[in-house]
């Protein structure tokens, strides 16, 4: 009899568990769903019927004839596949020499590494956007790329870089395979799962990043989309159709992005847990 | 050339791209933010050193001060909040819901956290809004009075906490869900051979377990809601009068309005030591005991 009462009320609990987890993940999902639904309709109102939405892409025209979205969504899209490629050349190729090469200064070299890793962007964000300014490279993609780069990366690769056997390299190297063969036809293929982790985890914060954007982009021909968002918002602020349609566009690469490589997205996302 | 000279070769050269990056993007703007936060530096004339002074006019700064106060409340609001539930829903799908179910779950809840916080920022302000958002909708059928959520300066931090709630939990669950399932699984049986029910369970093996990922949540926490911007910006501009301002605001304002180079260096450094006591208080409270 007991038994069975605690059958009963493991099975209640277990039901209102599972209702309580759907209603948080309603929660975590409705803001998406309630901006995709305005985005298709041409009320002016926050409140809506679901026979208001009709799926007519009128927002979406109107966003790119009344504001060069466009322009933005190029920008964003250059910047992020840049800045992912980038990250990824010279994050392995520092993880390789740092990791498999002890050359001499290596270890003073990774404590400069590790010393950055503390540093929070605003601190650096002034006096960059100085240098950029002397040189003249303000409103450039160069200057929305480059700085993008740190340590982070360098020892998401790094860690993984240690699972590649020595022996493999010394036995290519007896075959005489030259430095840049052995690193390009037997190390990036190993690193490759850390590769596409960095990727994710890069490709997002670019594309996410709002406060360099805004500051070292004055010009409107060289945007990105979260600034483009933040004044499409001040601009059409009741219009909230349009706000709503360009909201969807700014998210539509993250998301798919997400829903192909949901596991690299999250690994890569947690082991970012590092970076301050 | 030895096999030692030629590691040391390419070892620079394989280093070198990416260090030269590091040196010229952080390590020498670090030096130059020190410099220049002694300076009066608008864009327009070069540096002046004037010693401390950007330091002591910081601190007086009533700009500075409210931002550290809103600071104040925005960790002791979300840090608690995201952290308690980001761990209870890691530890319910952990135990009743290792399944296709809480796995749907957990990558519901990671879409916040992919989005960018000027998107999160624009759809909470619809939400949020006073007279047409569905928030006061939902609060109107239990009899709430419309709340001017963010036009007022009492409830405008609370909801620009309620969105980095939102956003933030579902990053720290699959933190949480990671080190719950490297808890082996030999220490529960064992304690349910003692007879530990599963409550003392949870406070005797689970919370222990969990001291090193509870430090990380914690720590990022702090040291992101001590850099919050994208969603101040987005929602408030600071505002109503000082109450959303924060210390990267703070720093925002000055440099890139007000162009106070030296100043906002000054500020910035300001960020920089506190993120860094935050490290080092975290770390004697919750840090292994190893490190």
């Amino acid at each position: 009899m007991v038994d069975v009462n605690k059958s009963l009320s493991n099975r209640v609990l277990n039901t209102v568990l599972g209702i309580l987890l759907a209603l948080i993940a309603v929660i975590a999902c409705f803001p998406f769903v309630y901006m995709m639904l305005l985005s298709f309709t041409n009320s002016t109102s926050l409140r809506f019927s679901l026979s208001d939405v009709v799926f007519d892409f009128a927002n979406y025209k109107d966003v790119f004839e009344r504001t060069n979205f466009l322009i933005p969504l190029k920008n964003s899209i250059i910047v992020s596949i840049c800045t992912c490629l980038l990250n990824c050349v010279l994050c392995s190729m520092a993880a390789y020499a740092l990791e498999k090469k002890r050359f001499k200064g290596s270890k003073l070299v990774f404590a400069i590494y590790m010393a950055t890793l503390a540093v929070p962007g605003q601190v650096t964000m002034i006096p960059i956007f100085l240098m950029m300014r002397d040189m003249g490279l303000m409103n450039s993609y160069i200057a929305l790329i480059l700085p993008a780069c740190d340590a982070f990366g360098v020892f998401l690769v790094k860690q993984f870089m240690s699972s590649v056997p020595d022996e493999l390299l010394e036995a290519a190297q007896i075959d005489g395979a030259g430095e840049v063969y052995r690193f390009v036809k037997i190390v990036l293929p190993l690193i490759m799962p850390a590769l596409v982790s960095l990727t994710v985890f890069t490709f997002i914060s670019a594309w996410n990043n709002f406060l360099w954007p805004l500051v070292i982009c004055t010009d409107s021909d060289m945007q990105t989309l979260t600034v483009a968002l933040s004044l499409l918002k001040g601009k059409f602020e009741t219009n909230y159709g349009l706000v709503m349609a360009g909201s969807a566009l700014t998210f539509i690469a993250p998301f798919l992005l997400y829903a192909f490589l949901q596991k690299q997205f999250v690994e890569g996302i947690a082991l970012s847990g590092v970076k301050g | 050339m030895s096999k030692k000279a030629k590691d040391n070769l390419w070892g620079w050269i394989f280093v070198l791209p990416s260090f030269l990056t590091l040196v010229v993007f952080i390590v020498i703007p670090i030096i130059r933010s020190f410099y220049y936060s002694l300076t009066e530096y608008s864009v327009l004339s070069s540096p002046k050193f004037i010693g401390i002074q950007n330091y002591i006019a910081a601190f007086q700064d009533p700009f500075v001060q409210a931002s550290l106060k809103n600071t104040f409340i925005y960790v002791l609001i979300t840090v608690p909040m995201q952290t308690i539930l980001s761990m209870i829903i890691a530890a319910v799908i952990a135990m009743k819901f290792q399944n296709r179910y809480g796995r749907f779950v957990k990558a519901c809840m990671f879409i916040p956290v992919i989005s960018s916080s000027v998107l999160v920022g624009t759809l909470f302000t619809l939400l949020f809004d006073t007279d047409k958002g569905i928030v006061n909708s939902v609060l109107a059928v239990f009899g709430v009075d419309a709340i001017n959520w963010l036009g007022q300066s009492s409830t405008a931090l609370v909801t620009v906490c309620i969105a980095a709630i939102w956003k933030n939990v579902g990053y720290f669950l699959v933190i949480f869900y990671a080190g719950l399932m490297d808890i082996p699984t030999s220490y529960y049986e064992a304690a349910k051979v003692d007879g530990a029910g599963k409550i003392r369970q949870f406070f005797s093996i689970t919370l222990p377990c969990l001291r090193p990922i509870t430090y990380l949540v914690l720590t990022l926490g702090i040291i992101w809601s001590f850099q919050a911007f994208d969603m101040v910006y987005a929602m408030t501009q600071g505002g109503p009068g000082k109450s959303t301002y924060t210390l990267v605001y703070t720093i925002y304002n000055a440099a890139f309005r007000e162009y106070r180079m030296g100043y906002a260096c000054a500020v910035a450094l300001i960020l920089f030591v506190f993120i860094l006591v935050v490290n080092n208080v975290q770390r004697l409270f919750f840090g292994d005991k190893e490190d």
